[in-house]
C-alpha cells in the first residue's frame, strides 16, 4: 500500500471540512454589518468566538486521544489529520473573531498564543513530512543501537591494534576511544556535531604523525586509520540521527506548553469579557 | 559453530540450497546472522568453482554513506576465512554429495562489545535530558491565570487582595481593556469601575447618565419613550472600546429599521416613513410660530403662511434700484444688510429694530418742529414722550415752533408777559393734550408704528401685537449655513418677489436634492445619510413659548 501522509488522509476529507468552515466564516464576516465595527462582541463575533473556543478544546483533546490506545472513535491518523486541518481553520476563525483588533491586553494574549501554537504546529507538520525520509536515508537498514555496537567493536579492534604503535599515535587513538562523546546536552544533540570530537581530530592528526613510520608499524597504522575513518563516519551518522530525532521532538516542547498556556489565556479571556460585560 | 565455556567447539550443521546465498540480519537471508552489528543485507555467497563471499555495492548499507565499504570478494577455499561483522566465515572441506561447506563462528559476542562508548552514550534524545515540557506547561498556564485573572479580579470579585489589585499598575485590570476608548472617556479609562460596577452584568444606563445628564429621549413624552424603547440600553447603540472617534456608527440602518415603517413601531406618531433621502423622504414639515404655539405644516400640503405680527415685505427692500434713506439717498440692500451670521456662523443673529430698521424707519412724531423720536418698544412710553413734548411746547415753545406745531398763532404760555391765569393754563394744556392725542393716533395707527406692526387699542391705550420671528423652521434638522457658504442666498431662499411677511422662504426638499442624494454615492452629489441632518437624541423644539430655557430643562429632567 502506498504510504499516505496525514495531510491526504481519507482523500483530503479534513482539508475539505476545514476549507468549508473557513469559507463559511469568511463569507459571514463579509456579509455581517455590525452597528459599530466588526468585533468579538457582535452576534457574529460571539458565534465565531464560540466556534473557535470549542475548536481549541477539541484540538487540545488530541493530546488525550492519542494516548487512548483502546479508543475506537476514529483512528489516531484521522484525528491527527483533522487536528492539523481544523487547527488551520482555527487560525482563520479566531482572526475573524478578533475583527482585526489587537492591543496590549489578555484578549490579544490569547490570540497571540493561539497563533504561536498553530505556527509551531505547522512547523511540526513540516518536520514530520521532511525528517523521517532523512532518518531513513541516514540509517538505512541500521538502527542507532547497531551503529553504537559497531563502533564499540571498532574501538576494541582499534585499541588492540594501536597498542603496537608509538606512544604519540597510540595516545591519539586512545583519546578517540575514551573521550568521544555522544549527546549529553541539548546543543550537542540538536546541532548534530561536536566541534572538539577526539575521533575527528584523531583522523586529522594521524596521517601527519604517521609519516615517519615505515615497515610493519606503517601497515598497522594503516589498519588503525581505516578503522578510525570508519568510526568517524559512523559517529557522523549517529549524530545526524540524534539531530533528526531531536528535531522531531523539539517543536513539541513549544507546541504543548504554549497550548496549555493558551487554554489558560482563553479561559481568562472568556471570563473577563463577561465580568466586564 | 559456537564454543563452550571452556572454548571447545560445539557444532551445529545446517544445509542450504540456492544459486546464491544471501548473508545478513534479514530473516529472509539464507545465511541469517542475528546480530545488530550485521547489516540487513550484508553480502552474498555464490558458487564459482568453490564458494565466493562478496559484499560491497550490492550490500551497501546506505546510499547516504560517503566512505563506502570497499567492494570485497573473498574465495573461501578450505582454510580461508573472512570476517563478516562479528562473525568469521571459514571455508571447510565439502562433505560427500555437497558442493561446498562453510563454518560460521561468532567471534565477537555482543556482551563483550557493549562497552566503552556504547555505555557512555546514554543521553542521545531530548526525552533523555528530562526537559521540562509538562512543568513548563503548568508554569505558563499558572502565570497567565495569576497575572491576568486572579490579581486583576481582586476588585470586582472582592477577593482578599482587593487593595493590592487596585494599586498595582502592572497587574491591574487594564489588561482586560479590549480596545481604545473614545477621547471623551479617556480620563476614566483606567477606572474600569466607573462603568463596570458589578461583575457579570451589563453596563447600566445609570453609569452613563451620571455624567450625561442632559441626554434627551428620541421622542417626546407623548409617545411614551420608555415603552417604545423598552429593553434598549445606552450600550445597545453606543459601544465603547471601539476606537477613539466614536461609540457608534452614523448608520442609516439604525434609523431605517424603524422609520421605514414608522407607523408599526409608533402608531400615534405624526412623522412619515423615510428610508433614504434620495428615494423615500417626506416633504419638509415646518414648525411655524402662531401666537403662543407652534404649528407644524408640511410643505405642499397646507396653508404655509407665517404670522409673525410684523409687516415686512422682502421685495421692496431688495429693490435693485435701492431704497430711499433719509440721509444717504438711495441705498441698495442685500441679504447681509440685515442677516448677520452669529458666532457659530451656522445661523444668524436675530433681526433688531435698532440695528437694522431704524436708520430708515425713524420714529419722528413732529418732524416739522423736531427730530426727536419716540422710544421703540413700549407704547405707553411713546405716548408719554409725545404728551410731554406738546405740553412743554404749549408752556415754553417759541413762537415759530408753537405755531408750526399747533397751527394757531401764539407762543408758549410762560413766554407771555405777566402771570398766566388758571384758565389760560387750562386752555394751553388742553391744546397740548388734543394735539398729542391726534399725533399719537397718527403715529400708531397711520404713519409710523402700523407700517410694520399690528396696532390695536384697548382701555389702557395702544397695543402692539408681539413680534414672533422664527429663527428655526426645521428644528429636527441640523443645518449649517457655514457649510453652504459657497451658495448664494437666493439659490435656496426665493424672497426677491415676496411682498408679504407671511411668505415662508424655506427651500423644499427638491431644492436640497439638487445637491444632496441618499446614503449611496451618486456622481456630482453629496451622499447624505440620515445623521447628516438629523440627530437621535435631539427631541423637542428649542423654542418654548412657556418659558425660555424650558426645553433644555425638560430634556435634562428626562
Amino acid at each position: 500500500m502506498k504510504h499516505q501522509s496525514i495531510l491526504e488522509y481519507a482523500n483530503f476529507r479534513w482539508f475539505k471540512v476545514a476549507a468549508a468552515l473557513s469559507a463559511i466564516a469568511g463569507f459571514a464576516y463579509g456579509l455581517h454589518d455590525p452597528s459599530t465595527k466588526p468585533y468579538g462582541g457582535s452576534a457574529l463575533g460571539y458565534t465565531l468566538g464560540t466556534v473557535a473556543a470549542l475548536l481549541v478544546l477539541w484540538l487540545l483533546w488530541f493530546g488525550v486521544r492519542k494516548r487512548l490506545y483502546r479508543s475506537t472513535l476514529g483512528t489516531v491518523q484521522g484525528w491527527l489529520s483533522a487536528h492539523v486541518y481544523l487547527g488551520t481553520a482555527l487560525l482563520v476563525i479566531a482572526t475573524l473573531h478578533t475583527g482585526f483588533e489587537l492591543g496590549w491586553n489578555v484578549h490579544s494574549l490569547a490570540y497571540v498564543l493561539m497563533v504561536l501554537v498553530v505556527a509551531s504546529g505547522f512547523y511540526g507538520v513540516f518536520v514530520y513530512l521532511r525528517v523521517p525520509g532523512a532518518i531513513t536515508g541516514n540509517l538505512g537498514d541500521e538502527t542507532l543501537q547497531s551503529l553504537l555496537l559497531r563502533m564499540a567493536d571498532i574501538d576494541k579492534d582499534m585499541r588492540e591494534k594501536a597498542l603496537s604503535l608509538p606512544d604519540d599515535l597510540f595516545r591519539v587513538v586512545e583519546r578517540s576511544v575514551v573521550a568521544t562523546r555522544l549527546g549529553g546536552n541539548v546543543f550537542r544533540i540538536l546541532s548534530g556535531r561536536d566541534r572538539g570530537c577526539p575521533t575527528a581530530s584523531a583522523a586529522r592528526e594521524l596521517p601527519e604523525l604517521a609519516k615517519r613510520l615505515t615497515g610493519e608499524p606503517a601497515n598497522v597504522n594503516k589498519e588503525v586509520y581505516t578503522l578510525l575513518l570508519e568510526k568517524n563516519e559512523l559517529l557522523a551518522r549517529v549524530r545526524r540521527d540524534m539531530r533528526h530525532k531531536a528535531i522531531l521532538d523539539l517543536w513539541l516542547y513549544f507546541h504543548v506548553p504554549l497550548s496549555v498556556a493558551l487554554l489558560a489565556a482563553l479561559a481568562v479571556h472568556v471570563t473577563t469579557v463577561f465580568i466586564y460585560w | 559453530m559456537t564454543r563452550s565455556r571452556a572454548g571447545k567447539p560445539l557444532q551445529a550443521k545446517r544445509e542450504v540450497q540456492g544459486d546464491l546465498l544471501r548473508v545478513g540480519r534479514a530473516a529472509s537471508s539464507e545465511i541469517h546472522l542475528p546480530d545488530p552489528r550485521v547489516a540487513l543485507n550484508q553480502g552474498l555467497i555464490v558458487f564459482r568453482d568453490g564458494l565466493v563471499y562478496s559484499e560491497g555495492d550490492a550490500a551497501i548499507v546506505s546510499h547516504a554513506q560517503t566512505t563506502r565499504k570497499a567492494v570485497r570478494s573473498v574465495r573461501l577455499k578450505p582454510g580461508a576465512s573472512v570476517n563478516v561483522g562479528p562473525y568469521r566465515f571459514t571455508g571447510v572441506q565439502a562433505p560427500e554429495g555437497y558442493d561446498a561447506a562453510l563454518s560460521i563462528e561468532l567471534v565477537k559476542p555482543l556482551a563483550e562489545a557493549a562497552s566503552g562508548l556504547a555505555t557512555r552514550a546514554s543521553r542521545l534524545t531530548l526525552a533523555s535530558l528530562r526537559l521540562p515540557k509538562r512543568w513548563a506547561a503548568w508554569a505558563l498556564a499558572l502565570a497567565v491565570l495569576a497575572l491576568f485573572f486572579a490579581l486583576p479580579a481582586g476588585r470586582i470579585l472582592d477577593l482578599p487582595w482587593r487593595a493590592a489589585s487596585q494599586s498595582t499598575g502592572i497587574t491591574g485590570d487594564r489588561f482586560w481593556n479590549p480596545g481604545p476608548m473614545i477621547l471623551a472617556h479617556q480620563p476614566i479609562e483606567t477606572r474600569c469601575a466607573a462603568c463596570h460596577t458589578a461583575a457579570f452584568q451589563h453596563v447600566k444606563d445609570r453609569a452613563c447618565l451620571e455624567c450625561h445628564t442632559a441626554v434627551g429621549h428620541h421622542v417626546g413624552p407623548e409617545l411614551k419613550p420608555a415603552v417604545l424603547f423598552e429593553g434598549a440600553r445606552c450600550a445597545s447603540c453606543h459601544r465603547d472600546h471601539k476606537g477613539v472617534r466614536a461609540t457608534h456608527r452614523d448608520d442609516d440602518g439604525f434609523c431605517v429599521a424603524c422609520h421605514r415603517d414608522i407607523g408599526r413601531k409608533a402608531s400615534s406618531t405624526q412623522v412619515e416613513n423615510a428610508s433614504d433621502f434620495a428615494t423615500e423622504h417626506p416633504a419638509f414639515r415646518l414648525s411655524l410660530l402662531e401666537g403662543d404655539s407652534v404649528r407644524k405644516v408640511r410643505q405642499g400640503e397646507d396653508d404655509l403662511t407665517e404670522s409673525s405680527n410684523l409687516a415686512f415685505p422682502h421685495a421692496p427692500h431688495l429693490d435693485p434700484a435701492g431704497v430711499k434713506s433719509p440721509t444717504r439717498g438711495r441705498v441698495r440692500l442685500d441679504c447681509g444688510a440685515c442677516h448677520h451670521p452669529d458666532a457659530s456662523r451656522r445661523a444668524f443673529q436675530p433681526i433688531s429694530m435698532e440695528r437694522h430698521c431704524r436708520e430708515c424707519h425713524r420714529l419722528e412724531f413732529e418732524p416739522a418742529v423736531t427730530s426727536r423720536e419716540v422710544p421703540h418698544g413700549k407704547p405707553a412710553e411713546a405716548v408719554n414722550v409725545v404728551s410731554d413734548f406738546y405740553a412743554s411746547l404749549a408752556l415754553n415753545g417759541v413762537k415759530d415752533s408753537f405755531e408750526k406745531a399747533f397751527g394757531v398763532p401764539g407762543e408758549g404760555l410762560l413766554r407771555r408777559v405777566g402771570q398766566p391765569s388758571e384758565s389760560q393754563r387750562k386752555v394751553a394744556l388742553q391744546l397740548a393734550e388734543r394735539k398729542a392725542d391726534r399725533v399719537s393716533a397718527d403715529l400708531f395707527e397711520v404713519r409710523v408704528c402700523s407700517t410694520c406692526h399690528e396696532v390695536g387699542r384697548n382701555d389702557a391705550g395702544w397695543t402692539i401685537a408681539p413680534v414672533r420671528i422664527a429663527s428655526r423652521w426645521m428644528p429636527q434638522a441640523r443645518f449649517s449655513h457655514r457649510s453652504h457658504a459657497q451658495s448664494k442666498c437666493a439659490d435656496c431662499h426665493d424672497v426677491a418677489r415676496s411682498l408679504d411677511s407671511s411668505d415662508v422662504a424655506i427651500p423644499d426638499i427638491k431644492t436640497c436634492r439638487e445637491c444632496h442624494t441618499g446614503s449611496k454615492p451618486v456622481e456630482k452629489k453629496v451622499a447624505s445619510s440620515c445623521m447628516l441632518c438629523h440627530g437621535f437624541h435631539d427631541a423637542g423644539h428649542p423654542w418654548s413659548p412657556a418659558k425660555p430655557g424650558a426645553v433644555a430643562e425638560a430634556r435634562g429632567a428626562r
